[in-house]
């Protein structure tokens, strides 16, 4: 089971927000214009990345340890080598990816370099004003702190703005209202922390204001639908 | 038209999602009558490679309940541009269907965007309704809520294909029930 599309259309915090959220194993291929990279991924987290140059190759090596012993990769360069081929290509936006989730063989004692919730605020920053809109589209949009959102803070090194916040973030306040109490930050890099927060599980989306019942509306009716539809 | 008829009760339920997302379709499969639709020729030259003929107001058909209550689908146009009408044939929905088109990772910021806007200012029970399941690159409902971040909320993702009527009433009936959940 995977999926594929379009680095410009679905830029990288939102593949890695899909990858987090599902915690299954996988690999991550993208196609960039000089480079094609294998990502792979554990439960959730990418472990490592690879350059290939045959996409095939990558389906053949099944067994990620032997692969690793394979390519003689030492477990404290392994930060080195995602800092390399992922996070200083977040900037890059000609690229398809695709997302195959099974079929990689893990050992039980791999280490996770970099954890995905840090390697999805470092891609928000990156991300432009037009692709941050799209997620943080209404200055109505109000926040509260996820459930385990205070625990994953615990590892993560978040930048200054992420910093102010993620303290401003109460259930109550709007987009609106963060953007003027992080007055002098450009509201642009307010939306990006909010952003990688966001997609990160740290923060979730709350309802704005209680859901009313329509006047004259009765579960009798109600039922009464529900019945027609189904008998449709 | 008798005076009963014309005062039947109305009960609207707002079929939103991106464009191509399937919006009209859904409400053809599902109403008793020819919807009325408001459609004109796509111009944009993204949009003429998808289809020829796009919402421009709004897509209407109805289902009779009884003799005093009648239930409106109302079909939003997909494209942001026409973003006004949400707020339009937002204001008295009873509950909010938006489609996906589950082929197209492409739209999905589109749809979240629907999203934000009625959950700040008209929460009202929503379903998200995974549509062109029957397609074989369609991401399964489950990582659709993934990547509209709805899996920690309380908005169900089901699949639906919306020339299938079963499986749009699926879809209906799964918002019906999320409406008699919230109200009961």
């Amino acid at each position: 089971m995977g999926f594929s599309g379009n680095l410009k259309d679905f830029p990288f915090p939102d593949i890695l927000q899909v990858i987090a959220r599902e915690r299954k194993n996988g690999i991550l291929l993208v196609e960039w214009k000089d480079l094609i990279v294998a990502y792979y991924i554990k439960e959730g987290n990418i472990i490592f990345a690879r350059p290939v140059d045959k996409i095939t190759r990558v389906y053949t090596e099944r067994d990620f340890g032997q692969l690793v012993e394979k390519l003689r990769v030492k477990e404290e360069t392994i930060p080195k080598i995602l800092e390399k081929y992922l996070l200083q290509r977040f900037e890059e936006r000609e690229g398809i990816f695709s997302l195959i989730f099974g079929f990689i063989r893990y050992r039980s004692n791999e280490k996770i370099p970099i954890p995905i919730e840090q390697i999805i605020l470092e891609a928000s920053r990156k991300l432009s004003p037009m692709e941050v809109k799209r997620k943080i589209s209404d200055e109505m949009l109000t926040f509260a702190i996820a459930q385990g959102g205070e625990n994953k803070l615990k590892s993560l090194k978040l930048s200054a703005v992420e910093e102010k916040v993620v303290k401003l973030i109460d259930g109550n306040k709007t987009v609106a209202d963060i953007r003027k109490e992080m007055f002098p930050t450009p509201p642009i890099e307010v939306d990006k922390a909010l952003y990688g927060l966001w997609s990160a599980g740290i923060i979730k989306r709350i309802r704005r204001g209680k859901r009313k019942k329509p006047e004259g509306l009765t579960l009798d009716i109600l039922k009464r639908i529900i019945d027609k539809v189904r008998d449709l | 038209m008798d005076g009963k008829l014309q005062n039947k009760k109305k009960i609207k339920i707002l079929i939103s999602g991106p464009f191509a997302a399937g919006k009209t379709q859904f409400i053809k499969t599902i109403s008793e009558i020819e919807p009325l639709t408001t459609e004109r020729k796509t111009t944009a030259k993204s949009e003429k490679k998808v289809k020829n003929f796009t919402t421009v107001a709004m897509d209407f058909g109805k289902i009779t309940i009884d003799d005093e209550h009648e239930l409106y689908l109302f079909g939003t146009p997909g494209q942001s541009r026409f973003d006004f009408m949400w707020e339009i044939l937002g204001k008295g929905a009873l509950g909010i269907i938006v489609l996906v088109d589950s082929t197209n990772p492409e739209t999905f910021h589109e749809a979240r965007q629907i999203i934000n806007y009625f959950e700040s200012r008209y929460p009202v029970p929503m379903v998200v309704g995974a549509n062109k399941q029957d397609l074989p690159d369609a991401w399964p409902p489950d990582m659709i809520k993934s990547a509209l971040n709805l899996d920690v909320e309380d908005i169900p993702v089901v699949p639906v294909v919306a020339t299938d009527k079963d499986s749009v009433k699926k879809t209906l009936l799964t918002l019906l029930e999320e409406i008699y959940k919230e109200f009961g």
